[in-house]
C-alpha cells in the first residue's frame, strides 16, 4: 500500500483513518453470512465491544456513529465502517457463517444498554 | 497500534506531514512572495463552494497562467479550461478563508483522484495551499462578503451505493446527490484570533468533534471534583540504602518527583474526565491544590485524549466516579438546545470516561480560584469508622478522620522499599467507645499506588497523627488506600459529615485484648504468665545511644571501638539491645501457645529476666517461670491452627 493512499485516507476520513487501519491490522472485521445470503459485519472495537455494521446501508451500532455521523453530520462514517470497507478492499475480513436465527439476533440486537 | 501495521505507518506519515504543513505555513507568513518554481503547482480559481461533512468542496477552474496575469474583472468562465473539484480540509479552509472568484495556488504534494463514474477529477491532500490576493480585489471582497455566509451542505450518499457492496437492494431509496440542503449560517472563523475561543461546557462534544488530535482553540468549562496524585508510570526509583539500617531512618521513603497531579472533572452534562497534568509535581503540593482547587470551575484547553476507558478496565477510577454519582444538581441533556431541560432522576452511572492530558507538555488548565465553589461539587462524605465497617458493598469509596496508632512496613522479597505496602493501625472515638462486636483498632493498608507526600510520611514515622483519609476503598472487610486515595494532615475545608462523630479521643487508647478472634496483621494487648523461654532466639547487640542505630561497625582505626554510620561518629557508650522470645499462657486465649518477641528497651520488667538469662549465663528456669506479664501492646505476626500458636511482637504505639 503506497504512502499516498494512506495519506489520502487520512485527508478524507480524518480522525477515523488511523483507528480504522488499526482495526484492519488487527483483523477485527468479520463478515457474518447466513445460508440465505444475508450478511452483516461485526467489528471488535478497541474496548472489546463488538459492533455491528450493516452491509446494505451506512450504519454502525457504535456511539460515535450515532453522535458524529447521524446527529452532527460531521463525519461520513465511524472508524468501524471505514474498517469494514478497508478490510473488504484488502481481503482482510474474517469469515463466519451462522444460522438464520443467529444473524437475525445480531441484526436486531440494537437495544443493548450502553450503561 | 500494531508494530509494522498500516496504522503505525500512517501515524508516522501523518506526523511528518503535519510538521511539513506547519513549516510551510510559517514560511508562507514570513515569505509573502510567490516562489518562482512552479513545478507541480496547481493554480485554480474557485467558482463555487460548499461544505460536506467538515470538508470544504470547491468547484474550480484550472488556470494555466500565473494569477498575476489575470485581470481582476475576469469573471468569465473560460470554456476550454478544465474543471476540478478541489477538497480542502477544515483547517486549511479556515486558514484560506476563500470565496468564489479567489485564485488558489496548491503546492505539491497534492493528490488527484479519478472516480469511476465521475467526469470531474478530485484534488485532495491540499494542505499546502495559498491564496493569491490581487491587491485591487481584496478590499472590495471584504466588503461584499460578510462574516456570516451561507454554506451549502450536501446530504451524505450511502457508500454502499458508491462502492456497490454485496446485497445492495436497488429498491431501497437512496438520497441523490442532487439534493442540496441549505443550512443555517455558519461562522467559520476559528483562526481569526487566538483569544476568541468559544467556551464550551460539554466534554463529550469536544472530544467527539475534534478527534484524538487535540483541541486547539476551544476551551471546555468543567468543575474539579477531586484532586489527587497518581504514581508515575515508569515505576519508582528503588531506595535500597546500602549500609544504612532501616530502623534509624524514616520507615517510609517517598519519592516526590515521581507523581503526576491529576484532576477528576465533571462537565455540565454530568460527564466525567480525568485530566493528567504533565508537569512533575510532588505529592507535597497535593494538599495545597486540594484545598485551593477542589470544587472550583476551570477551563481546559489544548488537551489530548490519552485514553477512553471503560468501567471494566478502570475499576479504581469508576469506584471514585460512583461515589460522586448521582450529581447533586440537575445536569443538562445532550442534544438539546441551549434552554434544555435538566434531568436529575433515573440517571445511569457513566460507563466510560476519557483520560486527557495536556498537549506538548503545556498545561492549559485555568482554575478560577476566586470564584465560588460550584453547586455540582460533591465534597467527600466523612463517616465514622464504626459505620464504615458496616458498609455492605464492595469497592466503595469512603472518607474518614482517624488517629494513627502504629505503622508497619509489610516486607516482601524482591520488592524495593518504595513499593512496599504500609499498614496503618487507626482508630477513632466511635471505635474506642464501643464495647461489643466492633474492633477497637482497624488496619488500613496503604498500597504503593497511593501517593504520599513527604510531609505526611515524616509525620507518620514520628508521632501519632490525626489523618484525613479521603476516598479510601472499603471492600472484603478491609480498608485500603490505593490510587486516587489522598491522605491529608488537615481536615478539608469542605466535607459533609453524615452524622459522624468527629470528636477527639478522650483518654488513652485501648487495644483489643488477644482472644480467639484475633487475626494476623493486627494489633492487640496481651497479658499472661510466662510459661517458657525460647533461649535459641535470644540475642543481644549494641546500639548507638544517640540515634538508636542497631548496626554498628568496628572502627577502622581502633578495632576496639564501635562506629555509627548514621551519626558518623564513634559510639562511646553503646546501649545493649536484647531480643527474646517468651511463651505466655493467656487466659483470654487459653487454647493457644502465645509466643511473644520482646525487646529490652521497652519492657523494663522483663529486662531483669533476660539479663539473668543471658549475661549471667546461669539461671534457674523456675525463677523465671510464672512471672506475670502485664498488658503488652503487640503486633500479631501470625496465627496458626495446627499447632495452635499465635506469634506476637511487642510494639510501641506512636
Amino acid at each position: 500500500v503506497p504512502d499516498d493512499l494512506l495519506l489520502g485516507l487520512k485527508f478524507i476520513f480524518g480522525p477515523s483513518a488511523v483507528p480504522a487501519l488499526d482495526l484492519v491490522d488487527q483483523r477485527s472485521v468479520t463478515r457474518v453470512t447466513s445460508p440465505n445470503g444475508r450478511t452483516a459485519y461485526q467489528v471488535l472495537g478497541s474496548s472489546g465491544k463488538l459492533y455491528t455494521c450493516y452491509s446494505s446501508c451506512h450504519f454502525c451500532t457504535c456511539p460515535a456513529f450515532g453522535f458524529t455521523v447521524l446527529q452532527k453530520s460531521e463525519s461520513l462514517l465511524c472508524k468501524h465502517i471505514l474498517a469494514v470497507y478497508l478490510s473488504q478492499a484488502m481481503g482482510a475480513c474474517q469469515e463466519l457463517t451462522v444460522s438464520e436465527e443467529q444473524l437475525t439476533s445480531i441484526l436486531l440486537a440494537e437495544e443493548e444498554d450502553e450503561g | 497500534l500494531c508494530r509494522g501495521g498500516l496504522a503505525e505507518r500512517l501515524c508516522r506519515l501523518q506526523n511528518r506531514e503535519r510538521s511539513a504543513i506547519s513549516f510551510w505555513r510559517h514560511q508562507c507568513i514570513s515569505d509573502a512572495k510567490i516562489p518562482s518554481d512552479k513545478s507541480g503547482v496547481l493554480i485554480v480559481k474557485i467558482l463555487e463552494m460548499f461544505e460536506e461533512c467538515t470538508i470544504q468542496v470547491a468547484i474550480c477552474q484550472q488556470l494555466e497562467q500565473s494569477a498575476a496575469m489575470l485581470s481582476s474583472e475576469d469573471a468569465v468562465v473560460n470554456a476550454g479550461e478544465p474543471i476540478l473539484k478541489v477538497l480542502f480540509a477544515r483547517e486549511t479552509a479556515a486558514h484560506l478563508k476563500s470565496r468564489p472568484q479567489d485564485v488558489i495556488h496548491i503546492y505539491p504534494p497534492w493528490q488527484k483522484l479519478l472516480l469511476k463514474n465521475a467526469d470531474v477529477p478530485v484534488i485532495m491532500n491540499t494542505y499546502f495551499s495559498q491564496k493569491v490576493l490581487l491587491s485591487e480585489h481584496s478590499e472590495t471582497t471584504e466588503k461584499t462578503y460578510g462574516l456570516t455566509k451561507m454554506l451549502i451542505r450536501k446530504n451524505i450518499t450511502s457508500l454502499a451505493q458508491t462502492f456497490r457492496l454485496d446485497d445492495l437492494n436497488d429498491d431501497l431509496c437512496q438520497e441523490s446527490s442532487d439534493n442540496q440542503v441549505a443550512c443555517a449560517p455558519q461562522i467559520h472563523n476559528n483562526c481569526d484570533s487566538k483569544e476568541q475561543s468559544a467556551v464550551n461546557d460539554s466534554l463529550l462534544e469536544m472530544v467527539e468533534s475534534q478527534g484524538a488530535v487535540g483541541w486547539r482553540e476551544v476551551q471546555v468549562r468543567v468543575v474539579i471534583q477531586r484532586v489527587y496524585c497518581l504514581p508515575a508510570r515508569e515505576g519508582y526509583r528503588s531506595h535500597i540504602q546500602g549500609n544504612k539500617p532501616l530502623r534509624a531512618t524514616p520507615i517510609i521513603n517517598s519519592d516526590p518527583p515521581n507523581a503526576r497531579l491529576c484532576l477528576l472533572v465533571q462537565d455540565a452534562y454530568g460527564m466525567f474526565s480525568e485530566v493528567q497534568l504533565q508537569s512533575p509535581s510532588s505529592a507535597d503540593d497535593m494538599e495545597q491544590y486540594c484545598s485551593r482547587w477542589e470544587g472550583k470551575f476551570c477551563c481546559l484547553a489544548g488537551m489530548k485524549i490519552l485514553q477512553r476507558t471503560t468501567r471494566g478496565r478502570a475499576l479504581g477510577l469508576f469506584s471514585l466516579i460512583d461515589s460522586l454519582w448521582p450529581p447533586v444538581v440537575p445536569v443538562k441533556v445532550p442534544g438539546q438546545s441551549q434552554d434544555s431541560e435538566m434531568i436529575t432522576t433515573n440517571l445511569t452511572p457513566p460507563s466510560f470516561c476519557y483520560i486527557l492530558t495536556a498537549q506538548s507538555g503545556e498545561i492549559h488548565v485555568e482554575v478560577d480560584e476566586q470564584e465560588q465553589i460550584s453547586n455540582l461539587y460533591q465534597p467527600p462524605a466523612v463517616h465514622a469508622l464504626k459505620d464504615i465497617l458496616q458498609i455492605d458493598g464492595c469497592n466503595e469509596r469512603c472518607s474518614f478522620w482517624a488517629r494513627v496508632l502504629y505503622l508497619r512496613l509489610q516486607t516482601k522479597h524482591n520488592v524495593p522499599i518504595n513499593q512496599r505496602e504500609i499498614w496503618l493501625f487507626v482508630t477513632d472515638s466511635t471505635l474506642q467507645n464501643v464495647v461489643h462486636m466492633t474492633p477497637k483498632v482497624v488496619a488500613v493498608s496503604v498500597a504503593a499506588s497511593c501517593v504520599l507526600g513527604t510531609e505526611i510520611t515524616e509525620a507518620l514515622s514520628v508521632a501519632s497523627q490525626l489523618v484525613f483519609f479521603k476516598d479510601a476503598l472499603w471492600g472484603n472487610g478491609r480498608i485500603i488506600c490505593v490510587e486516587r486515595t489522598v491522605l491529608l494532615l488537615q481536615k478539608p475545608l469542605l466535607y459533609s459529615a453524615a452524622g459522624a462523630d468527629l470528636s477527639e479521643l478522650t483518654g488513652p487508647v485501648r487495644l483489643d485484648e488477644l482472644d480467639s478472634t484475633t487475626q494476623a496483621n493486627s494489633v492487640c494487648a496481651v497479658r499472661g504468665t510466662v510459661v517458657g523461654v525460647n533461649e535459641s532466639t535470644a540475642f543481644s547487640w549494641p546500639a548507638c545511644d544517640r540515634c538508636g542505630n542497631g548496626k554498628l561497625e568496628l572502627c577502622p582505626q581502633d578495632r576496639g571501638l564501635l562506629y555509627c554510620n548514621q551519626c558518623s561518629e564513634v559510639v562511646v557508650s553503646p546501649v545493649l539491645k536484647m531480643q527474646l522470645e517468651i511463651f505466655l499462657s493467656c487466659p483470654s486465649r487459653s487454647q493457644s501457645i502465645v509466643k511473644v518477641k520482646v525487646w529490652h528497651k521497652i519492657s523494663f520488667g522483663l529486662f531483669v529476666l533476660i539479663n539473668m538469662l543471658l549475661s549471667l549465663q546461669s539461671y534457674e528456669v523456675q525463677s523465671v517461670l510464672g512471672k506475670e506479664v502485664g498488658l503488652l501492646n503487640c503486633y500479631v505476626h501470625s496465627v496458626t491452627s495446627h499447632p495452635n500458636c499465635v506469634a506476637l511482637e511487642e510494639i510501641v504505639l506512636l
